[in-house]
């Protein structure tokens, strides 16, 4: 009983405490990269090349003062960037970052909550993330909020089509909906090279649901939930110290999670990198260390893919933003979809 | 079991959530100036309620993502059970009618123009 409460805290902590250990650093980089993609300096005073500027706008955060406005409706004002912050934590309770391994005489699971639903676990959490955004707009009680509200969510719930669509493809080439098995599908080589990843298998429901991620998380260049031009700041307008500071953190959270769904789904989860099989033949314990170290190092790249995006792309028109995701995303991922199935069952058949 | 470790996980992070909250309105400035408390509107007087009407486009796409996303929550048991089932040609074209169904639904929804946003 007792080895179960410490093995359950023990992972509550490193899930909890990966991405938010994590956040100042992606957060010190995004900034970093705006600058280098822009050729200006960017934080840099704070501490050896600006590290600990992250610390020093969390300390900020801490003194400013709380403006808690008169028209808003007050609960649902406090409640919403909970809700977000929460709902932004909550997928990442299925993430698992390395195989189910023996430890002294049990088998341990990486991930909190173990279930062999976990993939539709992350994703209905993940979609719940519109919530705390409709919440936001709606309890400020102003336009600009209640507009960037109303946008965020018609956005996230047409993209979200595409990316379930593409979800299914996966799940019916994989034959499988627990995560574990899927990574074990995608580990190996084609060939002696080419990694088993799922990107190879399925490009288009690959791009389909790295854009879909894109729209779910509300980066640019889907960010009209708070296009400073059209509606100021949308949904967060009215928020200001830590309530912000929350929103902010849900949103970067909230990437992490939809990144280590992707790469997942489509490149490969915990299966290790090229290259690592040379050390896990030498040294069999190291290899649970290794897949996560696999695993942090391919969010990371997708974090940085995120922040390359987001400073090389102009946001897009609300219409030409709606047209896509409904007019060309949705029928090309239904289209993927039947292809798949008619050639999986004619290959076999 | 699984379920405990769960409750303790979301537990945990509405505490952490509440505690980041509490700090900062222990912490903060304090200070009640009336201009501060009004609503924001790009610095000039704000103008009607925030409650007024909206376009009828949002309230459309919801229904409609209602409807696709009922068709994915299909899709999705039947993706699993199709590598175990005993008739793949009956679960083949089930699917192939269930689709061909979706999309005269989708071609009617575009022709009638529920979604297009710039006229």
């Amino acid at each position: 009983m007792l080895e179960a409460i410490i093995e359950i805290l023990l992972k509550t902590a490193v899930i909890l405490a990966l991405p938010l250990g994590a956040l100042p650093i992606i957060i010190h980089v995004e900034r970093r990269g705006a600058a280098f993609i822009q050729k200006r300096l960017g934080p840099n005073r704070v501490g050896p090349l600006g590290l600990l500027q992250p610390l020093a706008d969390v300390a900020k955060f801490m003194f400013k003062e709380e403006v808690h406005p008169a028209h808003v409706r007050p609960f649902f004002y406090t409640a919403a960037p909970v809700v977000a912050l929460v709902v932004a934590i909550l997928p990442l309770a299925c993430i698992p970052i390395f195989a189910p391994i023996e430890l002294f005489g049990r088998s341990v699971y990486p991930e909190v909550f173990k279930s062999d639903m976990g993939i539709f676990f992350a994703f209905a959490a993940s979609a719940l993330g519109s919530y705390g955004i409709l919440l936001a707009g709606w309890a400020s009680n102003n336009k600009y909020s209640m507009l960037g509200a109303i946008r965020a969510c018609a956005q996230m719930v047409s993209y979200e089509l595409s990316l379930s669509t593409s979800l299914v493809a996966m799940i019916f080439l994989y034959g499988s909906n627990d995560i574990h098995v899927m990574v074990a599908e995608q580990t190996g080589y084609w060939f002696g090279f080419l990694p088993k990843w799922g990107f190879f298998l399925q490009p288009v429901a690959a791009m389909l649901f790295l854009i879909g991620i894109f729209a779910e998380s509300n980066r640019l260049p889907f960010d009209l939930a708070e296009g400073e031009s059209e509606i100021v700041a949308g949904y967060h307008i009215e928020y200001s110290s830590m309530k912000f500071a929350l929103f902010f953190m849900a949103e970067y959270i909230h990437m992490i999670a939809l990144s280590a769904l992707f790469i997942i789904m489509f490149f490969g989860g915990y299966s290790l990198l090229p290259g690592m099989e040379l050390i896990t033949d030498r040294i069999p314990a190291s290899l649970a260390i290794l897949q996560a170290l696999s695993l942090i190092i391919k969010v990371a790249s997708m974090i940085w893919f995120f922040v390359w995006v987001r400073w090389s792309f102009p946001r897009f028109r609300y219409d030409q933003l709606m047209n896509l995701g409904w007019e060309r995303l949705l029928p090309i991922g239904i289209a993927n979809l039947i292809v798949t199935v008619l050639f999986v069952y004619f290959r076999n058949h | 079991m699984e379920f405990t470790s769960f409750a303790v996980f979301f537990i945990i992070a509405c505490t952490l959530s509440a505690v980041l909250l509490g700090i900062s309105s222990l912490l903060g400035q304090k200070r009640k100036a009336i201009r501060e408390m009004d609503i924001y509107e790009s610095g000039v007087n704000p103008v009607g309620s925030a409650t007024r009407q909206y376009d009828i486009k949002f309230f459309l796409t919801a229904i409609l993502f209602l409807l696709f996303d009922v068709e994915i929550v299909f899709l999705l048991p039947w993706a699993m059970a199709y590598n175990g089932a005993p008739d793949q040609t009956f679960m083949m074209w089930g699917f192939v009618f269930f689709m061909a169904i979706l999309l005269v639904g989708y071609i009617f929804v575009i022709n009638s123009k529920a979604l297009k946003w710039e006229e």
